[in-house]
Formats: structure tokens, C-alpha cells, sequence
């Protein structure tokens, strides 16, 4: 099946899957998804570039969609709550929000590693609609 | 500087309309707040016009239509969208018509047709390099409530909120609407009741969620002179209009974003634009939160109650469940909030909501608003959210 990233240029899945966003190389302010200019208001030099963020971060908050959101989303039927989860990177000092995937809702506690997969989020008559997930990650030191 | 007074205003019953246009709902409201301020319809010098379609912030009609419907006068119309800031950033736009001395009389009119449902995203795209994010989150499947339940999950977190602080709010407001004609929802509801209703994004439940709802409101200000000439009593004065928008570094994931600064490196409080708009509102004013007889606030959910509570400044953070648990945010306690039923009562309509609360606080202040009648009503303040971190506050008094 044809495999579309939801946002071209907003992950990878090589080596290892990672969000990709921009850093400002002169005041080092990280946005996600990667804009053309930097947001620091107090920046005006404004010189980006394409920066993976870490693989992992730790979880800031989560929330269970109970009912199917409308198109574009192709939602299985009969519907499959959704867990949305914010995942705080800390190097980067930025959250960013994406579905939960490899564990439930039950098993989420605030603070928890968490780590960046890239996993199909629905299918339409194009192909497969592919973007960033999180799943409970192992603890690690260098996060 | 002349002070701006509300001379009339004109409310539409808040609900599903379908065999009634947004341009006949926006008339209607126009001429009412017309008549009410008792002047003509030629008299009207200038409009601010807020009108949707579709709901979300993807079918923007213009007040010309309605002025067309009306009569046509050659008059300036300005036509603003601000998301679900917009009535404020009506109001705004008119305040600053009279005190620059531009116009004697602005008439402002929301009017809006919602679809049902999750306001949904844009049907069809010109080419650009990337789809918009609003598109992308759709895909992702977050729906706007979802962002709500982000933040209200910190909330528990960092104060032991709980459920039935959410609930609680509900049951409140359902109580004020229950008392409001004009409120599209007036049955009222007991705690249980809120608790079985279905999950949505959770903490959040459905009726601690506001729909989307057909509305429309109109508001006709005018200058202290021509409040004089015309004999508007009681002259009700909008002492303050302002409108924010969010300061970099602020930690909200704000609709429809898929980012935000991080908690820990956050260099600007959650909500920022509440703050400032708040803050702005206060100054202009020369009065504090603690002048304030009772409030109507953006309740879209249950969290933006309690955390418009801090943000516009009457309670210290994490202290907004306190004030509801002793009673002092109901019809009758020492800071009614939204006596109107709320946007929980009344549903979104993101153009009418805004000038929704003028005409409300209006009556109010008159000494006019019945059986949800604050006692002694003098001083008020508004505000409304708006999507991607837009906030407007108003303050009127007698
Ligand atoms: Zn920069």
C-alpha cells in the first residue's frame, strides 16, 4: 500500500523514527513542525534549519478521544477511541502532541518516558496515511 | 477621549435554526438593537459585522449582505473574524470608531450558522507547499476539546482537581441558564447527571463541553454626546475594550497547533492573551478584578472556567475550585459567574458570542435581566478565547 507521510518532512523513520522540526542557529529556538522562520520575537536573525528532536521525552498530559473526528480522518468503524498524548522533549524545550500507540491509556503516568515511532494513522483510497506516535519508552539516563 | 455608551442592543434565542438564514437572524438583532436605542435605521453611521456559515473559521460571511437586507446606506462596514474572539474583537474595533471621534454611532453585529458536531476543517485547499496544520491535526485526530483535556489533565495533576470540579461547573451554569429565555439549553442539571453524561476527551464530558448553536447578537454604541441627545437611560458605559494575542513561549497547546513551549521552559504564563487582554481591560478601566460585581467568561469547557478564573485575575492559580466549592461563582454568591448560563447554556457561536455577553451584562446593569437578576449589578467584565491565542475583554458599568 502507498505509504503517505501525514506532513512531508516532519519525521523519519531512518535510522531510528524522530520528529523533525527547526532550530534557529543563532538563537537555538526548536519549532515543530519545522517553520521557514524562527518565532522568538526578540530573534531578528531568524536563520533556520531542519533539526531532528530526541527520540525520547517524558509524558506531560494525555487524553482519550471518545468520538471519531470527521474527515480528512478515516476512523475504523465501530470506532476505536484515539489517546492524544503530549510528550515533553526537554533539550529542545518544546511539547508536541501525537497519538499513543503500544500501551493503553491505563498504563500512562505523568512523567514517563516516552518514545517517537512512525506507525500508519488511517488508510483512504490513496494509501495509508503515516505519521509520529509515541509509546511507553524503557527508563534511561540520557534523556 | 468620550466615553462609549451601549444606546441599544438586540439578542436572538440561541439554537438550531435551519429554516432561518444567518443574514435574517443578523437583521433581526440589528434592528432590534437599533430600535431599542431609539433612533433610526439611517441613523446608524457605521457597522462592525461578524458573520459565519459553516462555523470554524471557514465561512466568513459579510455584513454588507445584511446591510443590503436592510437598506443600504452608503455607510463603512468593516467586517472582522477573530475565531471565537471575534465578538470582542467587534466590539473593539467599534470602541475605537467613537473614541477616536471617527463615528457617533457603530452598530456591532455577530451572526453565525454552526454545522453540528466538531467544528470541522477546510473543505478545499489552493495549492501551497505544505497542507495547513489545521488540516494535519485532523489527521492526527485531535479535536478542539482534546486541547482543552490536555491542560485541564495538568490541572488535576498539579491542584488534585477532580471530576466533580468539572461537573460542578456545569451544574452551576446549567442552574443560570435554566433562568435565561434566550439560552438554547435551560434544563437544569444535577451533579449524577453530568457525571453519567458521556466521556468526550477525557476528563472532559459532554456536557461539560458547550456545542455549536445558531445565534446572533447586535449591540449599538454610541458617543456620551449623542447618549445625551438621545436621552439613552440608563446610560450603560463601556469603560474598557481590549484585545490580546499570545506572547511566545507560552505553554498552551493552542488549537489547532501540534507544539508548544515546553512547562518547563515556558518564558509566558498558560494563557497568556487572557492575561494581557484582562490586564489591558483593567487599566483602560482604572479598576481591579475585585471591582467586579460578576463576570461573564468563555466557559467552552468546564476548564476554561476554572482557569479563566486565574487568568483574568480573581483568584490565585490552582484556587478557581475553591471559589466554586464555597458557592461564590453562583447567581447569588460574591462573584456570579456568567449569570447568563454560558456558552454551556447557550453553545458556541464563534461571531455572536462575544456581543452575546455585552447585550447580557447590559441588561444586567439595567436591572433588566429577570430572574438571574445580580442584585445591585454595577461593574462587569467579559471575555472570549479565541482559537491560535486571540482574547478580548470588555468591561461595562452603570
Ligand atoms: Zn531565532
Amino acid at each position: 500500500m502507498n505509504r503517505i507521510p501525514v506532513l512531508e518532512g516532519s519525521f523519519v523513520s531512518e535510522p531510528e523514527p524522530a520528529l523533525v522540526g527547526s532550530r534557529c542557529r543563532s538563537c537555538e529556538t526548536v519549532a515543530f513542525p519545522a517553520s521557514f522562520t524562527c518565532p522568538n520575537p526578540r530573534c531578528m536573525d531568524k536563520d533556520v534549519a531542519p533539526a531532528p528532536l530526541s527520540r525520547t521525552g517524558r509524558l506531560a498530559s494525555w487524553t482519550t478521544v471518545h468520538f471519531p473526528p470527521p474527515p480528512p480522518f478515516v476512523a475504523p468503524d465501530p470506532f476505536v477511541p484515539i489517546t492524544v498524548v503530549e510528550v515533553e522533549f526537554a533539550s529542545e524545550g518544546i511539547q508536541v502532541v501525537g497519538p499513543l500507540t503500544g500501551a493503553g491509556a491505563d498504563e500512562l503516568r505523568m512523567g514517563m518516558p516516552m518514545e517517537t515511532v512512525v506507525e500508519p494513522y488511517y488508510a483512504d483510497r490513496d494509501g495509508e496515511v503515516i505519521g509520529w506516535k509515541f509509546r511507553p519508552a524503557e527508563e534511561s539516563n540520557d534523556d | 477621549m468620550t466615553d462609549v455608551i451601549v444606546a441599544g442592543v438586540g439578542l436572538h434565542p440561541w439554537g438550531k435554526f435551519p429554516h432561518k438564514s444567518w443574514v435574517e437572524m443578523g437583521a433581526e438583532v440589528a434592528l432590534e438593537a437599533v430600535k431599542d436605542a431609539g433612533v433610526e435605521w439611517t441613523d446608524v453611521e457605521a457597522m462592525v459585522s461578524g458573520a459565519m456559515q459553516w462555523g470554524g473559521s471557514t465561512g466568513m460571511r459579510s455584513g454588507n449582505t445584511i446591510s443590503a437586507a436592510l437598506g443600504e446606506t452608503g455607510v463603512p462596514i468593516a467586517n472582522i473574524n477573530n475565531a471565537c474572539a471575534s465578538g470582542g474583537s467587534l466590539m473593539r474595533a467599534a470602541y475605537a470608531m467613537i473614541t477616536s471621534g471617527m463615528h457617533d454611532s457603530v452598530l456591532v453585529i455577530g451572526t453565525d450558522k454552526s454545522p453540528k458536531g466538531y467544528f470541522p476543517s477546510v473543505p478545499v485547499l489552493a495549492d501551497e507547499p505544505q497542507p495547513p496544520v489545521d488540516m494535519v491535526r485532523w489527521q492526527v485526530g485531535i479535536p478542539n476539546p482534546a486541547y482543552w483535556a490536555l491542560e485541564m489533565r495538568k490541572r488535576m495533576e498539579a491542584y488534585g482537581s477532580t471530576e466533580e470540579h468539572l461537573a460542578k461547573v456545569k451544574v452551576k451554569n446549567s442552574r443560570h441558564g435554566a433562568l435565561n429565555p434566550y439560552a438554547r439549553y435551560r434544563k437544569e442539571f444535577s451533579l449524577e447527571q453530568v457525571l453519567a453524561s458521556p466521556m468526550v476527551c477525557d476528563p472532559l464530558r459532554l456536557l461539560e463541553i458547550c456545542a455549536t448553536s445558531d445565534g446572533a447578537a447586535a449591540v449599538l454604541l454610541v458617543s456620551d454626546a449623542k447618549a445625551r441627545r438621545l436621552g439613552v437611560n440608563p446610560p450603560i458605559k463601556l469603560a474598557a475594550c481590549s484585545l490580546a494575542s499570545g506572547e511566545f513561549g507560552d505553554p498552551t497547546i493552542r488549537i489547532p497547533l501540534l507544539s508548544a513551549a515546553s512547562d518547563d521552559a515556558a518564558s509566558a504564563p498558560l494563557l497568556s492573551e487572557s492575561r494581557l487582554a484582562a490586564q489591558m481591560a483593567y487599566e483602560q478601566a482604572g479598576l481591579g478584578p475585585e471591582d467586579m460585581d460578576f463576570v461573564e467568561l468563555p466557559d467552552n469547557s468546564s476548564w476554561h472556567e476554572l482557569q479563566y478564573l486565574e487568568t483574568m485575575g480573581f483568584c490565585d492559580e490552582g484556587e478557581a475550585e475553591h471559589l466554586l466549592d464555597k458557592g461564590a461563582t453562583t447567581l447569588g454568591g460574591e462573584l456570579p459567574v456568567c449569570p447568563s448560563g454560558g456558552f454551556s447554556s447557550f453553545g458556541e457561536a464563534t461571531m455572536a458570542q462575544g456581543i452575546l455577553q455585552i447585550v447580557e451584562v447590559t441588561w444586567q446593569l439595567r436591572g433588566a435581566a429577570g430572574a438571574r437578576q445580580v442584585e445591585g449589578a454595577q461593574k462587569a467584565i467579559t471575555e472570549v478565547y479565541g482559537a491560535q491565542a486571540n482574547n478580548s475583554a470588555c468591561i461595562l458599568t452603570t
